[in-house]
């Protein structure tokens, strides 16, 4: 083979660059500075403070393990990484109690309403779980109306129903609050399996139950590992719950909370971080593992209907399951709906009407109202860029290093709120070169770094599925890439950008984990609204302010599962 | 008016400097007449995508030069090179309707709009879409030859200097495929754009192309007319690619004359169906090439006849064929041979002989046949 000359090949090639179309390549610079800014700097700074001495001073070169030897020394961070460990496991294996078979009633077993339920069902994941938590104070509480009754009927036996308050309520509540991942991706599971392959076992001469055990569920394995995944990150990450009614026991990220709002030890709080962080590697790991040896193709290219259930036994032990959760899932919004036009609630009814816990919100809530959409809203429109265009670059222009780029915008998905407010506060609070302490800007990032990967894999999944002869055929017809990612690329993944776009506005105008730690004066929000009024007891008007929450998201999910008809749980999984 | 697509030594190497480089094409050099429906013929990984998006600019070549009549199009970047292609997949924009989908590129060019009014009319005229472009649906409406014509539309509204066609019928069913290949040759007929055409099946190849190349791994082994390559193909390769090729052991024993191995049967060809050009030795190992026309079937032994068994007998029409397995030292696989019509007495698994008709066999040079 002949060769053309090296340097005649080379003058070749630099003529190619000076003719290329360099748009994408400054388009691109943005979004990839953005990250290395405030996600990747941030996590360095971070792993370097967790190994200074206490305090909040960056020393580079005093190294200290002070903050990982606390985990030994100090009683109260091993009893705090001991009940994370519990809240998080008891959590997950309840979600998957509850769950799996409300999937597969749901799935498999003739019953009525079953739209309705799918529904109902997702109602918990997309309320606020702090308010989920206070609103078990009003029911199992110390003067809770649900303990109040059982004990006037259970005490004359000598038993006393435990207050909400502790282990046990965390896990309630947590349970209650998460256990739709699990539901609604084990329903998805049980309703798209083939049937076909069950039929086969059943010609083979193989009992129902030997079909489930062998067959059913080892191919619904993959989705429900996913659900337990989504539990355990969540339940290990949750600050709300633990921090009203977590009561003397505390868990990592309100450890995190209390090292840097009781003493500024912000080094202390990284150290903590890194280990939550490591917790969660792991079980993310360990996950992986375990699916990647399930993960099947189904080999078959007929998929028939799924037989279901008819006997009247197990429709009526379906039917009462399945109503059971749901009303106890739900209890909290009704009680706060209820709450929210009442004075007080301590005894077996509410008391005293009101409708001044809802005046009360243009008077005393209107800067945090404003500051809750302004901020909700700019954070999505940024997050919706930056993940469509990081999508864009992984998935199209398939650059060295997709891969990393991919794991780096991915791993806020997995860090808790707290640990995000701890980088970044360790990176740009104080006397930082960008000081960013108590200002918007820094709540906008935090949101943005939280909540981009909803987008990115929305938009993601989109393109991958979209053919690249799209583009092409347009730069064929004389398109430069600008036109052609406005023209083509742009409509064609708007329903992705959009799909992400909700679910980071609806989580984000109920974010409280990340904003406890950022916030000022000036930059309060909803969330924060709610949990200062509960800490000050003052229920009612706790109540008014979530309902005008659950409200404005009730209506964004709905208006979106009215339009795109697909599942929101499955939006949050990952990968 | 269309002009010329030359390529000069162009090379292209996937992952250059990697591990696992991949040659793509080597030192491919020919050139398209103006207004030639010429064809890229080969395996799938022969290259011809390759080549095909080279030109489009789609990939960026290693090394050479490809010219637009005397212009060097080489480093021009694809949205500038106005080149109008079809792809396998169509390609079309399920956010437009199909008046905005034709329309793209004249609006990409700023077209005013009564000028993109005539010329998306003009078109869809050329492709006999005129119906549908009134009721104006989007693409997903439309069939599988609907959209083709659709795509076809979409790449010759804006007058390209050169049309690309990459495998467009290998979406559509049997029938249809007959149907628009016809359809392809007319249009492009009549806008006498120079056009390239992509696929891997001969018979296409054969039925539209003006010219056709051949490619393997890369390499350019023969171009010209279908004819040029039935009667005459220039390797064992080309010839059982563009129609069947039998392929008996045989040695060199004279200028035009080769003796089958074990069987000592002597074949002598024409002078000009010896298809190796340098002068290779009496003694050398060749190929003696056949076409299942140009064998018999026999029952009864004779003169150059070798002996073998009936495999598998298949009706086929004009034709009946006879799978025939030789001894594994003269032939490899079994031998096609298309007899008239059924030969009496002669069942499969019968014991048969074979023989070459006089003056119709090839000789080749052995080769890596793949």
């Amino acid at each position: 083979m002949k060769r053309t000359p090296k340097n005649l090949q080379h003058s070749g090639r630099l003529g190619e660059v000076v003719k290329k179309d360099i748009t994408p390549y400054l388009v691109f610079a943005i979004p990839l500075t953005f990250m290395a800014i405030f996600l990747i700097y941030p996590m360095f700074i971070t792993l370097a403070r967790a190994f200074m001495p206490a305090g909040n001073k960056l020393a580079f070169g005093s190294f200290s393990l002070q903050g990982f030897t606390k985990f030994s020394e100090s009683l109260m961070y091993r009893k705090a990484l001991v009940n994370s460990f519990i809240v998080s496991l008891a959590v997950t294996a309840f979600c998957i109690l509850i769950g799996v078979p409300m999937g597969y009633f749901v799935a498999r077993v003739k019953m009525p309403g079953k739209n309705l339920m799918l529904s109902l069902g997702i109602l918990p994941i997309i309320m606020p779980s702090f308010v989920g938590a206070f609103t078990w104070v009003i029911l199992l509480g110390r003067q809770g109306v649900v303990r109040h009754f059982l004990n006037i009927v259970l005490g004359p036996l000598g038993i006393e129903v435990p207050t909400i308050y502790g282990m046990f309520g965390m896990i309630l509540c947590m349970t209650l609050t998460y256990y739709p991942f699990v539901f609604q991706l084990s329903y998805g599971a049980f309703a798209s399996a083939n049937s076909l392959l069950e039929e086969a076992g059943m010609l083979m001469g193989a009992h129902r139950w030997y079909i489930f055990r062998t067959i059913t569920f080892p191919l619904i394995l993959p989705s429900l590992g996913a659900g337990a995944l989504l539990v355990f990150v969540r339940a290990i990450g949750n600050f709300g719950i633990p921090a009203i009614i977590g009561g003397d026991k505390y868990v990592l990220p309100t450890l995190i909370y209390f090292r840097v709002n009781g003493f500024w030890d912000l080094n202390g709080a990284a150290s903590i971080a890194v280990i939550n962080v490591l917790i969660t590697a792991l079980v993310l790991y360990l996950q992986k593992r375990v699916i990647n040896r399930h993960e099947y193709e189904t080999i078959s290219a007929t998929h028939s209907e799924i037989k279901q259930h008819e006997g009247l036994t197990i429709r009526i032990i379906a039917i009462i399951y399945c109503s059971l959760v749901l009303v106890i899932s739900l209890l909290p919004q009704i009680t706060i709906i209820i709450m929210s036009f009442y004075e007080k609630w301590v005894g077996l009814f509410p008391e005293g009407f009101t409708l001044k816990n809802y005046m009360r919100i243009p008077v005393y809530s209107r800067k945090e109202l404003f500051n809750t959409f302004y901020l909700s809203v700019l954070a999505t429109v940024l997050a919706a860029i930056l993940g469509s265009l990081v999508a864009y670059i992984t998935e199209r222009k398939k650059p060295r290093g997709a891969a990393l780029l991919d794991m780096s915008i991915m791993a806020p998905f997995i860090l808790p709120g707290t640990v995000v407010s701890v980088s970044l506060l360790s990176a740009f609070s104080g006397a930082s070169i960008i000081a960013l302490g108590g200002t918007y800007t820094i709540i906008v990032i935090s949101y943005m770094i939280r909540r981009t990967p909803y987008v990115y894999r929305s938009v993601a999944a989109s393109l991958s599925q979209l053919n690249p002869s799209l583009e092409e055929a347009s730069t064929i017809a004389g398109a430069n890439w600008f036109y052609t990612f406005r023209r083509v690329s742009v409509p064609l993944i708007m329903p992705a950008i959009i799909g992400g776009s909700i679910l980071t506005l609806t989580t984000l105008l109920q974010e409280l984990s990340t904003t406890i730690l950022l916030y000022s004066s000036r930059t309060r929000t909803v969330p924060i609204q709610i949990y200062g009024a509960v800490a000050d007891g003052k229920l009612g008007e706790a109540s008014a302010l979530s309902v005008v929450l659950l409200v404005v998201v009730f209506v964004i999910v709905y208006a979106m599962n009215r339009k795109q008809g697909k599942s929101i749980a499955s939006s949050f999984k990952m990968g | 008016m269309s002009l010329s697509l030359t390529y000069k030594h162009v090379n292209k190497i996937f992952g250059e400097n990697t591990k696992n480089p991949v040659h793509a094409l080597k030192e491919v050099s020919f050139t398209i007449e103006p207004g030639e429906l010429f064809c890229l013929l080969g395996p799938s990984g022969c290259g011809k995508t390759t080549l095909l998006r080279s030109t489009a600019g789609l990939e960026s070549i290693t090394s050479g030069q490809i010219l637009y009549g005397e212009r060097d199009i080489t480093d021009i970047p694809p949205f500038r090179r106005n080149i109008g292609m079809v792809f396998q997949s169509f390609a079309l924009y399920p956010h437009m309707n199909i008046f905005e989908n034709v329309a793209y590129g004249l609006r990409v060019r700023k077209t005013p709009e009564d000028v993109v009014r005539k010329k998306v009319t003009e078109v869809m005229e050329l492709v006999g879409l005129t119906e549908e472009l009134k009721r104006n649906p989007s693409p997903t409406g439309l069939s599988g030859g609907q959209q083709q014509r659709v795509a076809i539309a979409r790449a010759l509204v804006y007058d390209p200097d050169i049309l690309l066609l990459d495998e467009p019928l290998a979406n559509l069913d049997a029938k249809l495929r007959r149907y628009m290949r016809a359809e392809i040759r007319r249009i492009q007929k009549a806008t006498n754009i120079t056009t390239i055409f992509v696929t891997h099946d001969q018979e296409e190849a054969m039925a539209i192309g003006d010219r056709l190349a051949v490619l393997r791994k890369g390499v350019v082994e023969q171009i010209g007319t279908s004819n040029d390559l039935y009667t005459g193909p220039n390797s064992a390769f080309v010839s059982n690619f563009i129609g069947k090729m039998n392929f008996f052991n045989a040695t060199l024993s004279g200028p035009n004359t080769a003796t089958l191995d074990k069987v000592d049967v002597e074949v002598t060809v024409k002078a000009n169906k010896v298809r190796f050009s340098d002068t290779l030795d009496a003694g050398t190992p060749v190929l003696v090439g056949a076409r299942p026309e140009q064998m018999e079937v026999l029952t009864k032994a004779a003169e150059g006849a070798v002996e073998g068994v009936v495999q598998i007998i298949q009706h086929l029409g004009q034709v009946v064929r006879y799978e025939v397995i030789l001894d594994s030292s003269i032939s490899e696989v079994p031998l096609e041979i298309d007899m008239p019509g059924m030969i009496e007495g002669v069942g499969e698994q019968d014991q048969v002989f074979v023989r070459l008709k006089k003056g119709l066999p090839f000789l080749f040079k052995v080769e890596d046949r793949n």
